[in-house]
C-alpha cells in the first residue's frame, strides 16, 4: 500500500473511532465522562492489538485499553464469538487499574468473521465499596469486581450480570445508562467500519492493521534511534494523603540499535497500605505516554508505536501492585509516573521535555443528604495544579500534564448537589520561577448547604514535596488542604460537620531555566 | 416585506451586502427577478467605503437611485470576527462573583490535545487586571443569597473609570437561572457611568457552565463599542444618501435583526457571512425540491460545510472562534449562541501537502494563505498546495485564473509537487492526484463525522458547491459521500450576499432552567421570550400577521450532562402535556443516539423560542446564454486516467437545457467546475448547473 492509499483508509479509521467517542461522550451520564472527558475509545484488530484511538481520553485509559485487548482475546478467541456479543471487565490487573473503570469491547463481524473490536473505557459514577479514595485496606473493600464476561450474548443482555451490577452500585441508573452508552457507541463504530469496508471492497482489515501498526512501530523506533544510546536516570518525590513520601526512581535505557526504550522502576517505593497502588498496566500506560508525547506527539498511538517501550518494576512495589493490594486511588501515584521519566529524558531531549508539574489531579467525592433529606453520592470531580514549564513556553496554570481531563464546571456541580463554591482562582506566584515559569496552582473553596454531617473522599497530593524545576528553574509551591483553616489531609474518608469549609490549594509547576 | 406567496404589482428592490475578509459583495434584486451583483475589495480602514462602493455599483448596473430601494437592505459582515482576531476592541472589563476572577484564564482545565505538551490557548479578551470580583451570590436554585450593594459599585465605578474601561461584561454565578443580581449591577453602574457599554450573561447567553457563558459575554462586550457605532453610522449614512429603508443585520443563526438590537448583541453576528451562504443553500434546496443537501464552500485556507435538513440549515448552540493553535478544536473561545451549524476544516486551495513520519500524505491544516500563496502564484511560496496540485492535474488553466487577470506559474507548481512526489516515491502526477484525493477524503470525513454527530445520514446527500476551490473538488467529495448530485449555483462568487438577500426574518431565544419540569415557570419563560422576539421582529419591520413562532427545549435524561435540542411540533408546555414532552425528547434522542432509556426521568435545562418572518417570493431571472455554446478548447486532465483529454467550456456561453457529458471543465471568472467522468451536467433555466452521476 502506498502512502496515499493508506492515508485515505487511515483517516477513515480515525473517523470511525472518533465518532464512537463523540457518541459516548454526549450520551454519558457520568459528569467525569461528559464534562471532564475521562474516557477512551479505540479500534483493535481481531488479535486485540490497538490500531487507532480517539483524540479524547486520558493516558491511563487509552493505553490500558490497548493492553486489555490481548487479555480479552485470550479468554474469548474471536472465532468463538457470536454476532451481538459484547465483552466487559473492570479487572484492575487486566485493564485500567481500579474497579471504577469499566472496559467494554464490541466485536465487529463481516461475513460471519470477527474483523475488529471497538473498545471503550470510562470512569463510572460508582462501583460500590469504598468510593474514590485511598482508604480501603484491600481491593475487595473497593467494590464490585467484574471478571472478563459477556455483557451481551448474541444481542441479548446478560440478565444475571446486569442484575449483579445494578445491585452492587449506589447509582444504578447512571451506571446502567453509561454501560448502555458504551454498548451503543461500540455499535456506532462498528457501523462506520462496515461502511468503510463496503466502500473499499475489503473483507477484513488485517492487511490495513498490519500496515498501520508496522509503520507506526518503525517510526517510533526511528525516533528513538535518533537519541544517544545509554542509561539515564530520573527520580521524583511526592507525598500522598496521609503524609507518606513516595519515591519513584527510573533507569531509562535507550537502545539505539533496536530502537527501543526500557524503563526500570527498581528502587522505587514499596507497596502502600492505602489504595494508591498502581498495577503494571497503568504504570506502563503513563510511562509510554511520557515518552511518546515527548518524542513524537503526532505519531498515532497504537500497538506499533507503544511496542518499543518496555516497562519493568519490582513485583509488589508501588508501581507493580500485587493482589490484593488496594488500588482505587491509583491515579494519585500513576500520574506522577511520567515525572522521573521526563527528568531522565532531559538528558537526551532537553528541548522537548516538560518540567515537573503538580502531578495528579486532586479528586473529590461527596456523600451526604440533600435538602429533602435524600441520600446522594456525587460523581468524582477533580482539580488540577500547575503544569511544569516547557523550555520555550511557561507551564499552563491549573492544567494537568500528564492527563488532560477537564474540571466539571462549578455551576454543573452546584446544580447536581447542595454544594456551594466560595472560590476558584489561580494562586499567583505558586508556579516555580524561571526563564519559563511553571504554571500556577489554584485555590478552590467549598462548603455543603446541608444540616447533616457529610462524607468527603479527598485525594490531594504534593502537600510537602514540591515540583522541581529544570535547568535552574525554581520549584513550584506545594499544595495545601485545609478544613476550617487547618491542614487536614488524610488517607481515609473524612466525616465532616454541616458548616465545615474546605479549601484546596493545588501545587504549582516547576520552572524551566534560571530566572534572570 | 413581501408576503410569502404574494407577487408585487410593481417591482420592488432589495439589496444585500456581505463584507468578508477580502471582498465586499453586493447583490440587488428587483421583485420581478432581475439580479445585479458587484464585488469590491474590503476596505479595512473604513468598512463603509467598500460597502457603498459595492452598493453604488449595483445601483448603477440596475440604473436606479437609492430612493428606489423600497424593500429591505440586508447586511452580513465579518466585523466581529475581525475585531476579535486582531484584538482591536477597546479596554473591556469582566465582573464576576467574588472569588472567581480567573474564569477566563482557568477555562475548563482541559488540555485539548493530550499528546502535545506544547499547546497554546487564545489570549483572553479581558486581562486579569481588568477582572473584578463582586460580593454577591445566587444559588443554583435561583435564590438570591446575597444582593449587590450600591456602596461596592461606587468603588467599582471609580476603578473602571480609572482604567478607561469602555465596556463591561457581567457574568455572575448561576445567573443562567436568575439574572436579578446582574441586572441590579448594570442599573447601579448605569447611574454612575452612563456611557458605559454593559453586556449581561443572563441576556447574552443564559445557559449553565460559567466558562463558556463568560467567554461569550466577554466577546459581546469587547466588540460592542466597535459594532454598535458602526451600525448606527451605517443607518445614518444610508439615510443621508437617500435610502428610505433601515438596514437589517444578518445573524449567525441565519436570522436578521434591526441595527439597534444587533448592536446590543454583536456576538450573534460572529458567523454572519457563512450563515448567509448556508441560507442561499437552503433557498436553492427549496427551489429544487430537495429536502437535504450539503453546502460545500471551499476557499483559500479552509473549507466550510453545512447540512441542510428539511430544507433548512441545521443550527447549533455552541461553536468556537479564534482557534490559535493549528486550527485545533479547544484552542479558541467557546461561544454559546444559536448559529448555523458549520464544520470548518483546514483544507482549502492554499493548504499545504506534506509527508508525515509514517510516510503518509497529509494535506493541511497549515496553509500558504494568499501571501505567499501557492507555489504557482510565484510570490515566494515553495510548498506544494492543493491549488498547485489542481494546476498540475490540468484542472486549472494557468492562463485563465481570475479570468486571466492573474497568470499562474505551472513550472513552479510542478517543482513543488515534485518535492512531494520524491518523498512519497511516486511520479509527479500520482502525487498531485494524491493531494486531490486526500483533500477530498478529509472533507468527506469531516462531513460524515458532522452528520453522525447529529444523528443524520450523510449518504446520498446532494452537494452544493461554491467558493473558489469548491466546484473543482465537489464531484469527488460527492462520490465519497455516496452522492449522485452536485449543484453549481449561479452567482457562486457572491453567494453569501445572495443568501442575505433572500433570507426571511428569524429571531432565536433560549432560557436556562435546571431541574425537573416546572410547567408554570416554563410557560412564563416561553411567554417572556415570545414577547421579546415579537418586539425585536416588529422593530425590524416584520408585519404582525406574518410572524410564526416555533418552540423547543434542550433536554436530557435526569443525571445526564449533555442535552439534545428538541424542536416541538406542538407546544407541550402550553398543553402541560408531560407525555407529549417525553415523546418529543425521546424521538430526538433516539434519532441522535439510537436508544431510549424509558425508565429514567427526563428534564429540560433550557427552553427555546424562535420567531420566523415571511420569506421572499418569485423567480430570479435566468443567467444563461441564448444559444448552446460549444467547447472553447480541450486540455489533458490527470484526475483519473493519465491525460484524458477534457473539453473546456465558458459558463457564460452555456444555454438553458444544454447538457454536457463528463469529463468536462466549465470555467468562470472566480472558479472552475470539474465534472468528472461518469457524471452528466445540465444547465437549468435559472442558471444552476446540475451534475448527476450516471448508471
Amino acid at each position: 500500500m502506498d502512502g496515499i492509499a493508506l492515508e485515505i483508509l487511515w483517516s477513515n479509521l480515525i473517523g470511525a473511532v472518533s465518532e464512537q467517542a463523540r457518541a459516548l461522550q454526549r450520551i454519558a451520564f457520568s459528569p467525569v465522562v461528559r464534562e471532564a472527558g475521562d474516557l477512551a475509545c479505540a479500534l483493535l484488530d481481531r488479535d486485540g492489538r490497538m490500531i487507532a484511538q480517539a483524540v479524547t481520553g486520558t493516558p491511563g485509559h487509552i493505553n490500558t485499553l490497548a493492553a486489555a485487548g490481548a487479555h480479552f482475546v485470550e479468554t474469548f478467541p474471536p472465532d468463538g464469538l457470536a454476532e451481538g456479543d459484547v465483552l466487559v471487565t473492570n479487572d484492575p490487573w487486566l485493564s485500567a487499574g481500579h474497579f471504577f473503570d469499566i472496559t467494554v469491547l464490541t466485536p465487529v463481524f463481516r461475513k460471519g468473521r470477527v474483523i475488529a473490536f471497538f473498545g471503550s473505557t470510562i470512569h463510572h459514577t460508582d462501583i460500590g465499596g469504598y468510593g474514590v479514595g485511598a482508604g480501603a485496606r484491600d481491593v475487595h473493600e473497593e467494590g464490585l469486581w467484574i471478571p472478563r464476561a459477556k455483557l451481551y450474548e448474541a444481542g441479548e443482555p446478560n440478565p444475571l450480570l446486569h442484575d449483579i451490577v445494578r445491585h452492587n452500585v449506589r447509582t444504578p441508573d447512571e451506571v446502567m445508562g453509561d454501560l448502555a452508552a458504551q454498548v451503543s457507541s461500540g455499535r456506532v463504530g462498528a457501523e462506520r467500519l462496515g461502511i468503510l469496508c463496503d466502500r473499499h471492497g475489503l473483507d477484513d482489515i488485517d492487511t490495513l492493521a498490519d500496515e498501520i501498526i508496522s509503520r507506526s512501530e518503525r517510526a517510533a523506533r526511528d525516533s528513538i534511534r535518533r537519541l544517544a544510546a545509554g542509561t539515564y536516570r530520573g527520580e521524583s518525590r511526592f507525598d500522598i494523603p496521609g503524609g507518606a513520601e513516595i519515591v519513584l526512581k527510573c533507569a531509562l535505557t535507550v537502545d539505539s540499535q533496536a530502537g527501543d526504550i526500557l524503563v526500570d522502576f527498581a528502587g522505587s517505593s514499596g507497596a502502600s497500605p492505602h489504595g494508591v497502588n498502581v498495577v503494571l498496566n497503568y504504570t506502563h500506560a503513563y510511562s509510554a505516554f511520557a515518552i511518546r508525547s515527548t518524542l513524537d506527539p503526532e505519531l498515532p498511538n497504537n500497538h506499533g508505536s507503544l511496542k518499543p517501550i518496555r516497562v519493568t518494576a519490582p513485583e509488589g512495589s508501588i508501581v507493580n501492585a500485587k493482589y490484593p493490594a488496594p488500588v482505587a486511588a491509583r491515579h494519585v501515584v500513576g500520574m506522577y509516573v511520567p515525572m522521573p521519566i521526563l527528568k531522565a529524558l532531559h538528558a537526551v531531549a532537553p528541548d522537548r521535555v516538560v518540567a515537573e508539574g503538580a502531578g495528579a489531579v486532586w479528586t473529590m467525592q461527596i456523600q451526604g443528604k440533600d435538602g429533602r433529606g435524600e441520600p446522594f453520592t456525587s460523581a468524582m470531580f477533580n482539580y488540577s495544579g500547575g503544569m511544569g514549564a516547557r523550555r520555550a513556553k511557561p507551564g499552563l496554570g491549573a492544567t494537568c500534564y500528564p492527563t488532560g481531563v477537564a474540571a466539571v464546571p462549578v455551576e454543573v456541580l452546584e446544580a447536581a448537589m447542595p454544594i456551594e463554591f466560595t472560590r476558584k482562582e489561580l494562586l499567583d506566584g505558586s508556579g516555580g520561577a524561571g526563564r519559563a515559569p511553571g504554571g500556577d496552582g489554584q485555590v478552590i473553596g467549598f462548603r455543603m448547604r446541608t444540616r447533616d454531617p457529610w462524607l468527603l473522599n479527598a485525594v490531594p497530593s504534593r502537600l510537602d514535596a514540591p515540583a522541581e524545576g529544570l535547568e535552574g528553574g525554581g520549584s513550584g509551591r506545594p499544595g495545601r488542604f485545609l478544613v476550617n483553616g487547618e491542614p487536614s489531609a488524610r488517607a481515609n474518608k473524612m466525616t465532616m460537620a454541616a458548616g465545615d469549609e474546605v479549601l484546596l490549594e493545588t501545587p504549582g509547576g516547576g520552572g524551566f531555566g534560571a530566572a534572570n | 416585506m413581501t408576503g410569502p406567496d404574494v407577487q408585487d404589482p410593481s417591482p420592488r428592490y432589495r439589496v444585500a451586502v456581505d463584507i468578508g475578509g477580502t471582498f465586499t459583495d453586493a447583490v440587488l434584486r428587483r421583485g420581478d427577478g432581475l439580479v445585479r451583483s458587484d464585488k469590491r475589495l474590503t476596505t479595512h480602514g473604513d468598512l463603509l467605503e467598500g460597502f457603498f462602493a459595492a452598493v453604488d455599483g449595483v445601483l448603477a448596473k440596475a440604473g436606479i437611485a437609492p430612493a428606489d430601494v423600497d424593500d429591505t437592505i440586508v447586511h452580513a459582515t465579518t466585523i466581529v470576527t475581525n475585531a476579535v482576531v486582531t484584538r482591536s476592541g477597546p479596554p473591556t472589563a469582566l465582573l464576576v462573583t467574588e472569588g472567581f476572577r480567573d474564569v477566563l484564564h482557568i477555562r475548563d482545565e482541559h488540555r485539548y490535545d493530550m499528546f502535545d505538551p506544547q499547546i497554546e490557548y487564545a489570549d483572553p479578551l479581558v486581562p486579569r487586571a481588568r477582572t473584578f470580583g463582586i460580593s454577591e451570590r445566587v444559588h443554583a436554585d435561583g435564590n438570591v443569597d446575597r444582593p449587590v450593594e450600591a456602596a461596592e459599585v461606587d468603588i467599582l465605578a471609580r476603578q473602571l473609570n480609572d482604567a478607561n474601561v469602555e465596556s463591561v461584561a457581567i457574568c455572575l454565578l448561576n445567573a443562567y437561572v436568575n439574572g436579578t443580581n446582574e441586572r441590579r449591577l448594570r442599573d447601579l453602574l448605569a447611574e454612575r457611568l452612563p456611557d458605559l457599554h454593559v453586556s449581561l450573561s443572563s441576556e447574552v447567553a443564559p445557559q449553565i457552565r460559567e466558562y463558556p457563558r463568560a467567554a461569550t459575554t466577554v466577546l459581546n462586550a469587547y466588540t460592542q463599542p466597535i459594532v454598535a457605532p458602526y451600525l448606527e453610522r451605517l443607518s445614518e449614512v444610508l439615510a443621508e444618501r437617500g435610502f428610505s429603508t433601515a438596514p437589517l443585520i444578518m445573524m449567525s443563526n441565519g436570522g436578521v435583526l434591526g441595527a439597534a438590537t444587533a448592536g446590543r448583541f454583536p456576538v450573534r453576528m460572529v458567523e454572519s457571512g457563512p450563515a448567509a451562504g448556508a441560507l442561499a443553500a437552503s433557498h436553492l434546496a427549496e427551489r429544487m425540491g430537495l429536502d437535504r443537501m450539503l453546502s460545500f464552500d471551499m476557499g483559500g485556507t479552509t473549507a466550510k460545510a453545512c447540512l441542510i435538513e428539511e430544507r433548512r440549515p441545521t443550527v447549533t448552540g455552541r461553536f468556537e472562534v479564534d482557534r490559535v493553535y493549528r486550527f485545533k478544536a479547544g484552542s479558541g473561545f467557546p461561544i454559546l449562541i444559536p448559529a448555523i451549524d458549520m464544520i470548518e476544516i483546514g483544507a482549502g486551495g492554499g493548504s499545504i501537502a506534506t509527508v508525515d513520519n509514517l510516510g503518509l500524505l497529509k494535506v493541511g491544516p497549515d496553509s500558504a494563505g494568499s501571501e505567499p500563496g501557492p507555489a504557482c502564484y510565484a510570490r515566494g511560496g515553495r510548498a506544494p498546495t492543493v491549488t498547485d496540485a489542481d494546476l498540475v492535474l490540468g484542472l486549472l488553466d494557468a492562463g485563465h485564473f481570475l479570468g486571466g487577470d492573474m497568470a499562474l506559474d505551472l513550472r513552479a507548481a510542478e517543482r513543488a509537487v515534485d518535492g512531494l512526489a520524491e518523498r512519497l516515491g511516486v511520479a509527479r502526477i500520482e502525487a498531485a492526484r494524491g493531494v486531490f484525493r486526500v483533500v477530498g477524503e478529509s472533507m468527506a470525513a469531516a462531513a460524515r463525522a458532522h452528520a453522525t454527530d447529529r444523528g443524520l445520514d450523510y449518504r446520498g446527500l446532494p452537494v452544493l458547491a461554491f467558493g473558489g476551490a469548491g466546484p473543482a473538488h465537489a464531484c469527488f467529495v460527492a462520490e465519497l459521500l455516496d452522492g449522485d448530485t452536485v449543484i453549481y449555483p449561479p452567482l457562486a462568487s457572491v453567494l453569501s450576499a445572495f443568501g442575505a438577500l433572500i433570507t426571511p426574518l428569524r429571531y432565536d431565544l433560549a432560557r436556562g432552567m435546571a431541574g425537573p419540569v416546572d410547567w408554570d415557570r416554563a410557560e412564563a419563560a416561553m411567554a417572556a421570550m415570545e414577547e421579546e422576539a415579537r418586539a425585536a421582529m416588529t422593530a425590524a419591520g416584520c408585519p404582525q400577521d406574518g410572524m410564526r413562532f416555533g418552540h423547543g427545549a434542550d433536554m436530557r435524561y435526569a443525571g445526564q450532562q449533555n442535552e439534545v435540542t428538541v424542536p416541538f411540533d406542538g407546544n407541550p408546555v402550553a398543553a402541560r402535556d408531560g407525555a407529549m414532552l417525553r415523546e418529543a425528547f425521546e424521538t430526538a434522542y433516539e434519532a441522535a443516539y439510537g436508544l431510549r432509556l424509558s425508565d429514567l426521568a427526563i428534564e429540560a435545562v433550557a427552553w427555546r423560542v424562535s420567531a420566523h418572518g415571511p420569506g421572499i417570493a418569485g423567480e430570479t431571472e435566468p443567467m444563461t446564454a441564448a444559444a448552446p455554446g460549444g467547447a472553447k478548447g480541450k486540455r489533458p486532465v490527470h484526475v483519473r486516467a493519465d491525460g484524458e483529454s477534457v473539453p473546456v467550456y465558458d459558463r457564460a456561453a452555456l444555454s438553458a437545457g444544454q447538457a454536457l457529458a463528463g469529463p468536462a471543465i466549465i470555467e468562470e471568472r472566480e472558479t472552475t467546475i470539474f465534472v468528472m467522468a461518469g457524471w452528466r451536467a445540465e444547465v437549468r433555466g435559472d442558471g444552476c448547473i446540475v451534475a448527476r452521476r450516471e448508471g
